[in-house]
């Protein structure tokens, strides 16, 4: 019975080198994205089915839309009134379930000024498909 | 093994027959019923989606309802049966055993999937195939939901049953003068994967009915008005479902370490490191089951752990496709349809596994999540592996089930066409993905990019339904009116290589 | 294991096995196919059991007050479908009407979705969201909407007075305009009940069936003379009901106040029960005292009965 010749173990350290840099690397990136900035404003979002509504610091209400400054930092604090959806911003990464029960945080800034779509990034039903908004970001 | 008597047994005997060869080949024929059944919803989804707006789907509901059971007829009554056929038919004969373990049990087994298959598709429920809570509690509506617990409930009692018996089979009623290191490694695919379902499974079981409890309202395990948490479930669905993925993958492994040694006229490069990857990846596919649940609010190092264990098990699978790889090498490959499949089948899994590593890689989660580039790529596994390898095996095994060969230039065309169409739509599913294109999505809007790749995307779909049809009528027609084959060599490879109903005692192992 | 045997050997798929193989498979495929779609409506049409615990009733129904208020709403939407409304959209003419009613009133919705999209409606006490809806007023359900061009009937009597919504019910519809006001103020002063006059009245009714037993009546069936006779008492009159089981069903007897609400029983004016019923041929008697005036109904109390038609007006003065 032949057993594995060095072939075959270069082959499977080259492959490991791979993943531990892929590993070692997503590590990283994912350290720095762990820390919110210290500035970062707070947008509370409620996903339900099926649409998006949002609640500013200061009390302001916008449903479906949302309209942030450029270059100001952003905490999202994501909540579901019913079943589980996803709140996604394709455009800037954006991407936290709305689990009714918890509240889940992510924060980003929006670095470019323009209209970006939001859009529900976990099945929640009949209009899933729809569960759209769009995030204006004002430039400065 | 396949020839009969002079008088043919009538067709009420073959079905409730407990002899392996005859459940064998109802699990055979359930097995690809549902391939073509569950690939028509797949083709009514591509056409639905060529455009934006309602094509030939009139609403959400209804394509919702289509996913889902497509998804669990593909998983539950295709890729599971088939792996389930192979082993039945072959187990025994690679272990020098008369039949299974219990072979009524083995009936009993195969008869447990018309039953549940019943309850899935005439509910026709849309919770999708994992069936998330608080949707699938206070919203799915009943009772096509509560059929599909059922149906999965008795489907799941059956995987359960087949993997005991395969597990007893190999390891209690081997003959003793084989050893498990010369086992062929098919069959130690077969042991492997039903070990691994053995510990995974009754963990599904458990949630199956606790979702079905919550439904009732008699409990609130993951309904967060009666103090229950969702994320629960998708941590015991993907307890089980991680390591399920590699019960599927890990048999058609087994089946092109069947043809690719046999069609390259050289022995397999290594049987000792075959069976060391089959057993690594086994226990290390237990390690990695919530990079499903990144984007639920886990912690960073939650994700990293988990990150850490699914990357542990690529090694394994790429010490195969190095297997593979220095089998062919230098040898005079005998490339009839097995082999084409196999190959492709190796080729997929490679581009499969390489995006599933960009995938596990945490940051570029929160790009690919359940958007379509998760569907091109575990369609690159289901379809470009697991189905490459079982229809690969399909054709190998053709003139040894029915004694006639299939038409080789049809299968050629079958293979053609579907590999060229499963590239097209999977990689182009992969870009729509980093598009931004959610998944489970009945409409779109109408930005051109998305437009055009769903089309492109569409047009590989029917490729690949066309190459089923041309599939179905090669089986059909040489399966009643083929040439008779070779039963010592049907394939022409010619040389000393046995297959498994050739060898005549123990000590030649079945092929090299 | 060679099989170079001596007999032709007959290969395992001939083509009779094979056309039977075939003919079994794809038999099963219709059959199947047959009953899911014959039967297209009823897989999806339940809401799960924890779901349907959730729907409430607004507490003991109340005296009707013989008063109905039918209402017409079609759901409409805007051509960009941002803005939905009933009726009309907003600023124009008949936007979403506001309905006035008494306590004991009988609102009665007729529902149609004239929009493109799909619609489902529900009357509700909650200021926002989709419910819970009050029992009985749903008309299809977000999980089982309204297709446009499809309708139904449902009717509403409050109990309390109060301020509730009619609403679509998909949601985010409500939060998009399909919402209007229903203000419901406390009923006229119910009349005292007067004393006994010592006045005795007496009645007879009979539970009939049609023959199809798709028609439920007292005394005679619809068209027929004595058809569900009206019967009208004066306050404070002791009165005899005398009642008599002359179809094949089982039946039950009792003067409510609301005619679509079997509970709504008034105290000691039941024969039997839904539980414990008249059976055929039986007969039975009950005597009470009429109480304050108002409009009230008789009825047999097993439920579905008074719909299908066992029900007559049993006026107090």
């Amino acid at each position: 019975m032949t057993h594995s010749t060095w072939p075959e173990w270069i082959y499977i350290g080259v492959v490991t080198a791979i993943l531990v840099w892929v590993g070692a690397d997503s590590w990283y990136i994912e350290h720095l994205l762990d820390k919110v900035p210290e500035d970062a404003k707070i947008i509370k979002v409620t996903g339900q089915q099926w649409f998006w509504s949002f609640e500013h610091d200061d009390g302001t209400k916008e449903v479906g839309e949302l309209h942030l400054k450029q270059g100001q930092p952003y905490k999202f604090e994501v909540m579901s009134k019913d079943v589980i959806h996803s709140f996604n911003i394709p455009d800037y990464t954006v991407l936290m379930d709305a689990v009714p029960g918890r509240v889940n945080t992510i924060w980003f800034v929006p670095e470019e000024a323009g209209e970006f779509p939001i859009q529900c990034r976990e099945y929640c039903g009949l209009i899933h498909y729809n569960m759209r908004g769009t995030l204006y970001v004002e430039g400065t | 093994m396949v020839l009969e008597l002079a008088k043919p047994r009538p067709v009420w005997q073959i079905m409730f027959s407990t002899h392996h060869t005859d459940v064998a080949l109802l699990y055979l024929i359930t097995s690809v019923a549902f391939l073509f059944m569950g690939g028509a919803l797949a083709l009514a989804m591509r056409a639905e989606l060529f455009l934006p707006g309602s094509q030939i789907i009139s609403d959400s509901m209804t394509f919702n309802r289509i996913f889902t059971v497509h998804g669990t007829t593909m998983i539950f009554l295709f890729i599971l049966p088939f792996a389930s056929a192979i082993g039945n038919y072959l187990v025994p004969i690679m272990v020098r055993y008369k039949d299974m373990a219990y072979p009524k049990l083995n009936a009993i087994a195969f008869w447990m999937i018309p039953v549940g298959s019943a309850l899935i598709w005439l509910g026709f429920s849309d919770t999708t195939w994992n069936a998330y809570p608080p949707y699938s509690i206070i919203r799915a509506p009943g009772p096509a939901a509560d059929m599909w617990i059922f149906g999965l409930k008795i489907i799941g009692v059956s995987s359960i049953l087949g993997a005991v018996n395969f597990i007893v089979t190999i390891l209690k009623c081997k003959h003793p003068d084989l050893p498990l290191s010369k086992m062929p490694l098919l069959a130690w695919s077969i042991l492997t994967s039903s070990l691994i379902m053995l510990v995974a499974m009754p963990t599904f079981a458990a949630a199956l009915l606790m979702l079905l409890t919550d439904r009732l309202g008699v409990s609130g395990f993951f309904n967060p008005a009666m103090g229950g948490d969702p994320i629960a479930y998708q941590h015991l669905f993907w307890f089980t479902f991680h390591p399920e993925v590699y019960v599927m993958v890990i048999p058609a492994i087994g089946m092109m370490y069947e043809i690719i040694p046999r069609f390259s006229r050289k022995p397999i490069f290594s049987q000792g490191s075959g069976i060391a990857a089959f057993v690594l990846l086994s226990i290390v596919s237990f390690a990695s089951w919530a990079h499903h649940m990144y984007s639920t609010g886990m912690s960073f190092t939650e994700k990293t752990v988990f990150m850490v264990g699914t990357l542990a098990a690529v090694p394994a699978s790429a010490m195969h496709v190095f297997n593979f790889l220095a089998t062919m090498w230098g040898a005079r490959i005998r490339f009839a349809a097995p082999m084409k499949w196999a190959v492709g089948g190796i080729a997929l899994f490679f581009a499969a596994g390489a995006g599933g590593v960009l995938n596990t890689a945490m940051p570029l989660d929160f790009i690919t999540h359940d958007s379509y580039w998760v569907v091109g790529h575990f369609h690159l596994f289901v379809f470009g592996t697991i189905a490459f390898g079982s229809i690969g095996f399909f054709y190998y095994i053709f003139p040894f089930v029915t004694g006639r060969m299939y038409n080789e230039k049809l299968a050629d065309w079958h293979f053609i066409l579907a590999f060229i169409g499963a590239s097209i739509v999977f990689f182009t599913q992969h870009l729509l993905g980093l598009y931004g294109m959610p998944r489970r999505i009945f409409d779109y809007p109408a930005f051109p990019e998305w437009i055009a790749m769903n089309q492109i995307a569409s047009i590989g779909a029917m490729l690949i339904g066309i190459s089923m049809v041309i599939f179905l009528i090669n089986v059909i027609h040489s399966s009643s009116k083929g040439k008779e084959a070779n039963m010592d060599d049907p394939f022409g490879i010619g040389g000393k290589y046995y297959y498994p109903h050739q060898a005549k005692t123990p000590h030649h192992h079945s092929g090299y | 294991m060679s099989h170079t045997e001596h007999e032709e050997p007959i290969l395992r798929t001939t083509p009779a096995r094979m056309g039977k193989m075939l003919a079994i498979t794809i038999g099963i495929m219709i059959v199947g196919a047959a009953i899911f779609f014959s039967m297209w409506d009823y897989w999806i049409s339940l809401p799960p059991a924890v779901a349907r615990q959730k729907v409430v009733s607004t507490g003991p129904a109340a005296v009707a007050t013989g008063k109905e208020i039918p209402v017409s709403l079609t759901f409409i939407e805007s051509p960009d479908f941002k803005t939905m409304a009933f009726n009309a959209l907003p600023g124009e003419e008949g936007h979403s009407p506001e309905i006035h009613a008494n306590v004991g009133d009988k609102i009665i919705f007729d529902v149609k979705n004239g929009g493109k999209s799909f619609h489902a409606f529900a009357v509700t006490g909650a200021t926002e969201g989709t419910g819970p809806a009050i029992a009985g007023t749903e008309i299809g359900s977000a999980s089982n909407p309204l297709k446009p061009g499809t309708g139904g009937q449902v009717s509403f009597v409050p109990s309390k007075a109060g301020t509730y919504y009619y609403i679509c019910a998909v949601p985010g519809h409500r939060e998009q305009g399909m919402e209007g006001k229903i203000i419901v103020e406390e009923a006229k002063p119910a009349g005292q009940a007067a004393p006994p006059t010592g006045n005795k009245v007496s009645f007879s009714l009979n539970f009939l069936e049609s023959s199809d037993f798709k028609t439920l009546a007292f005394n005679a069936l619809p068209g027929e003379e004595g058809h569900n006779p009206d019967i009208k008492v004066k306050s404070g009159d002791s009165v005899t009901i005398h009642v008599k089981n002359i179809g094949k069903s089982f039946h039950a007897f009792g003067i409510v106040t609301n005619a679509d609400e079997p509970t709504s029983v008034v105290s000691g004016t039941t024969v039997k029960d839904p539980n414990n019923p008249i059976k055929p041929n039986e007969e039975g008697e009950v005597t009470f005292t009429a109480g304050a005036p108002g409009n009230y109904y008789y009825i047999c109390t097993v439920p579905g009965h008074a719909q299908q038609g066992m029900k007559g007006n049993f006026t107090v003065e």
